[in-house]
């Protein structure tokens, strides 16, 4: 037969062509991707706002902080100027920081250059307004000792600006200065914990730097306890680095699990070794998975593969439905049992892929990623079955096991005995019982942290970490656009006067604005118009000796500074703080990050903020949980749609009534899961709600079994017994992962899948029952 | 002092290092101002001591429970033909904390305790809140003031010389931020601290005398109502 000698050769050179390209994307490293963000639906397609999001998401991804403790303060910074020369020794990391060695004559420049335009609206205010108060506070500085020393000479500044300056900084809330080593150090808990912050050459998305900042840490951490001391670090490469531990963890579970099971499986219930070669089809389909996946999105997200892993037990399926006809071939030839099973194999695989593509309408890249991977995997695992596996089985006679024939035979039976006592009707009504009341018990519960699976010691040290430093950034901050940099500082001080009101509130813990750092130039007119007006007040200053010819050069020297701009400010070490808040020239205008701390109420931010122009509150988290509520909608509808769509695919070989009955057992069957669901206590989540999009379409190839009974109902049975176990196998491992997404997933479609399974013999049409 | 050299310098510090996280008031790390250095100065003399050894003067030093007297603070500017005078009176307490009653040419009452740096205005003492930093650090001033000197060595060279009835004691900074604020500073007294010039990187200096120290065993009324309220 020529189609069965061409076939495998064919479906060789496709296999070459799909390795050749999956060596030419690995060639340089894998295309594995662990970013969360790429997962999550892209919420903004404003360039400006995506911008000012990286920005803020960047030290995230790039920065560790690590506090280093010891009850006596000498040995807990020894420690740290320890662990910093390691770390940079180790060349992962672009800067290691451990001390400010602070280069005090530049920041005295920078006061000078800067004594109009960055003293404080407090401050502008107190000179225009009570020019007197301004005078005799600065006389009282001169001789109070406990204001200090000014970093800048009294000589060069009679008037105070700079001291000033320097008290309107953004004060450390618990975090003081060692000046014998220049480490910064808070006191907690009983100890002294010294700061220690490092920057990574790569981000957090590389797939080995986590892994190694976590292993360098790790070490560290030995070190430390060894000496009596401890460390707490937060960074958000911790949490890359425990995702990806997680990630390969659960792909070897799973994966591993679902093989072993699966391969243990075919041993058994055909008793060949060369059976276990049923296998290729999903190493063939994982093959497929990936290179499509690769070559659609560029990469490939660990969460695909872990997910991706589940597929194993639906692409050995597709052999199953022709092994398991061995029961009732005799004698079973590998050619002949495909033939015969070719129509049910092809409608498997185009039920399976509507199900998967339905997913990839979801508003997630995720689930996309996942529905192109398993399709293609899928398309590639059928094709194996079909043309390339019959080859390999070619001399193989296959003389299965008698019991699990046996076994469907019992099940079968079981069932027949049931039917007799208590009609299908009754049944049914029964089920919608069961149904109805564990739907009543449902409830829904959506937000972004399903996503993550962070291990509760990280959250707890990041905690530990805001806590003793005092340092709490939150994710939401507002984007402000000007027309020009005056129009961006005016609108920058409208909201900087709303947010001080949450933080005189105690609602809002602090806020970084570059109007508090620089004023407007216009501001900065008017601030020396005021200085002008200091001549009639400064009479107490000349009482105690200030020569007014110095006070007077030092007015026209403030007349000769130049109109200093957001950017000459930012470049002078007072700016470094405040630099990644300066978006700069963008397209029409001008913008700035107003960053936000210690939060507790998002709506009240939303509420202060109405009705000023150019300022947007950028609430990524809130948006995306608002977001997963609606897509469960929309999933509901996808979920309709793909049936329908298999209906009409199932209408041609089956007639309606014949395709309408096996489309509604999995509906039946994914309803039954949510009523499982509700009476676990499980919650529904969005990712149980795709998970019975799969259902659906898996679920169906076991009615189709069932409904064409090829072999007699029990070898039908047992066929999908078979499948419906390999699938299983792979889905209910996925269900123990410790990411919730995963898990309420990998739940959803095993609950959901026993429910196809137990429905599945209904499918057959009375006519055929009694015939 | 080197409690309040932290307080003071901590305080400066605009920013703190910023945690992973996006703003970071970081930033500015530079010493703004060295706040309170004279008076602290005083308190931790008291504590602090050399051979005749820093344990003998420090021991010499926190003998009496109360030291107090008049001061004369000058505060020469290399600008100004004549140094910048004030005068008034403190009371230091082993057990208290400082208390600074600056008399001319302005009136102003400072004290430092356990709660900080106070300002005494209309409405009774106000602590200042620029200062008021972090508990920590008056704990820390306050381990200083009973003859805990190990945070002074940290930050400072110490050299003692003379005997009893007349030493001197010169502090040198240690660290590189320090250098850039101070070049030196000296001490001298004999049964009680009698002088204390510091020397700035700028070139002004500030020199307070406290030429008329007495100690006592206790407070007076009047100042332990000051300090209790």
């Amino acid at each position: 037969m020529p189609t069965e000698r061409l076939l495998p050769r064919l479906f060789a050179g496709l296999l070459l062509i799909m390795l050749a390209a999956a060596g030419w994307q690995w060639h340089r490293g894998a295309p594995l991707s662990a970013d969360l963000m790429t997962l999550v639906p892209g919420a903004t397609q404003d360039p400006l706002v995506k911008q000012a999001e990286q920005r803020m998401q960047e030290p995230l991804n790039r920065e560790l902080l690590v506090l280093v403790g010891h009850s006596q303060r000498e040995q807990a910074v020894a420690l740290a100027q320890h662990l910093a020369g390691q770390w940079q020794a180790s060349g992962l990391f672009e800067k290691v920081q451990w001390s400010l060695q602070t280069d005090l004559q530049t920041l005295r420049s920078q006061l000078l250059q800067g004594r109009v335009a960055m003293l404080s609206t407090h401050d502008r205010q107190l000179l225009a307004e009570q020019p007197d108060t301004f005078v005799e506070q600065r006389l009282q500085s001169l001789f109070d000792p406990f204001a200090g020393f000014s970093l800048v000479a009294s000589q060069d500044d009679w008037l105070g600006l700079t001291g000033r300056i320097q008290q309107s900084q953004p004060k450390p809330v618990n975090v003081q200065l060692d000046t014998a080593s220049g480490a910064l150090v808070a006191e907690a808990d009983g100890q002294q914990w010294v700061l220690l912050r490092a920057r990574t050459q790569g981000n957090a998305f590389d797939m080995h730097l986590p892994l190694q900042v976590a292993d360098l840490l790790a070490r560290a951490r030995d070190d430390a306890s060894q000496q009596g001391a401890r460390l707490l670090a937060a960074s958000g490469l911790l949490h890359a680095a425990a995702g990806q531990q997680q990630a390969s963890r659960e792909i070897t579970w799973v994966g591993g699990g679902a093989t072993v099971g699966i391969l243990l499986l075919l041993l058994l219930a055909f008793r060949r070794w060369r059976v276990l070669l049923a296998f290729v089809p999903v190493l063939v389909g994982m093959l497929f998975g990936s290179v499509v996946c690769v070559a659609l999105f560029g990469q490939m997200h660990v969460m695909t593969l872990v997910l991706g892993s589940s597929l194993i037990g639906v692409a050995v399926d597709y052999p199953l439905h022709y092994l398991s006809k061995s029961w009732s071939l005799h004698p079973w030839r590998s050619w002949p049992a495909v033939r015969l099973t070719l129509p049910g194999l092809s409608l498997s695989l185009a039920t399976s892929c509507i199900g998967y593509l339905a997913l990839a309408f979801t508003p997630f890249p995720a689930l996309t990623q996942i529905a192109a991977f398993s399709a293609a995997g899928l398309v590639g695992a059928y094709l194996s079955a079909v043309c390339l596996l019959p080859a390999l089985l070619g001399g193989v006679e296959l003389r299965p096991a008698r019991w699990p024939l046996r076994v469907a035979q019992w099940l079968t039976e079981l069932r027949a005995g049931l039917l007799r006592r208590v009609p299908s009707a009754a049944l049914l009504a029964l089920l919608v019982l069961f149904c109805a009341a564990g739907l009543w018990r449902l409830d829904s519960r959506n937000d972004v942290r399903q996503w993550v699976g962070s291990p509760p010691h990280l959250l707890e040290e990041a905690q530990a970490v805001a806590r003793i430093t005092g340092y709490q950034p939150t994710s939401q901050f507002y984007l402000v656009r000007g027309a020009d940099p005056q129009q961006l500082l005016e609108r920058l001080a409208a909201l900087s006067e709303k947010l001080d009101e949450l933080v005189d509130l105690g609602k809002l813990k602090g806020y970084m604005s570059l109007d508090r750092l620089v004023a407007s130039s216009a501001e900065q007119a008017r601030t020396l118009q005021a200085l002008d007006r200091l001549p009639g007040h400064w009479q107490p200053l000349l009482a105690q000796g200030v020569p007014e010819t110095a006070l007077l050069a030092e007015l026209k020297q403030l007349h000769q500074l130049p109109i200093q701009s957001i950017d000459d400010v930012l470049a002078g070490p007072l700016g470094e703080a405040w630099r990644p808040l300066w978006l700069g020239q963008v397209d029409q205008g001008v913008a700035a990050i107003v960053s936000l701390q210690g939060l507790n109420d998002t709506a009240l931010l939303r509420l202060q903020s109405e009705g000023l122009p150019g300022v947007q509150l950028v609430d990524r988290l809130g948006e995306l949980n608002q977001l997963f509520a609606a897509t469960q909608v929309s999933a509901a509808e996808l979920k309709l749609l793909s049936c329908a769509l298999i209906l009409v695919l199932l209408v041609l070989p089956f007639g309606l009534r014949g395709a309408l009955r096996i489309v509604a057992l999995p509906l039946l069957a994914a309803l039954c899961s949510l009523a499982l669901l509700g009476w676990l206590g499980q919650p529904l989540t969005l990712f149980s709600l795709f998970g019975l999009l799969l259902v659906t379409a898996i679920g169906v190839d076991y009615a189709i079994l069932m409904h064409e009974r090829v072999g007699g109902e029990a070898v039908s049975l047992l066929g999908t017994l078979l499948a419906a176990l390999t699938t299983w196998l792979s889905f209910g491992l996925l269900a123990l992962s410790s990411t919730p997404a995963v898990s309420n997933f990998g739940l959803a479609v095993s609950l959901g899948l026993a429910m196809s399974f137990i429905l599945a013999p209904w499918a057959a049409s009375r006519e055929g029952a009694h015939s | 002092m080197s409690a309040a050299l932290r307080t003071g310098i901590a305080g400066l510090f605009a920013g703190k290092p910023a945690p992973t996280g996006t703003a970071k008031p970081v930033g500015a790390g530079l010493p703004a101002k060295v706040p309170a250095l004279l008076a602290l100065l005083l308190l931790f003399i008291s504590p602090l001591a050399m051979a005749f050894t820093l344990d003998d003067l420090q021991k010499q030093l926190s003998e009496p429970a109360v030291v107090s007297g008049p001061f004369i603070q000058e505060k020469h500017l290399r600008a100004l033909p004549q140094p910048l005078t004030s005068k008034g009176r403190f009371v230091l307490a082993r057990d208290h904390g400082l208390l600074w009653l600056l008399q001319s040419p302005l009136r102003q009452d400072y004290r430092i305790d356990a709660q900080g740096i106070a300002r005494r205005d209309l409405s009774g003492w106000q602590t200042l809140p620029a200062r008021s930093a972090g508990a920590e650090q008056n704990r820390l001033f306050f381990a200083v003031l009973q003859g805990d000197s190990s945070g002074l060595q940290r930050d400072f060279e110490l050299a003692l010389s003379g005997d009893a009835a007349h030493w001197q004691l010169r502090l040198t900074p240690r660290s590189l931020l320090l250098k850039q604020v101070f070049t030196r500073i000296d001490i001298t007294g004999g049964r009680y601290v009698e002088r204390i010039e510091l020397s700035e990187t700028q070139g002004d200096s500030t020199v307070l005398r406290m030429p008329e120290s007495r100690g006592a065993s206790a407070l007076s009324d009047a100042e332990r109502s000051d300090f209790a309220d």
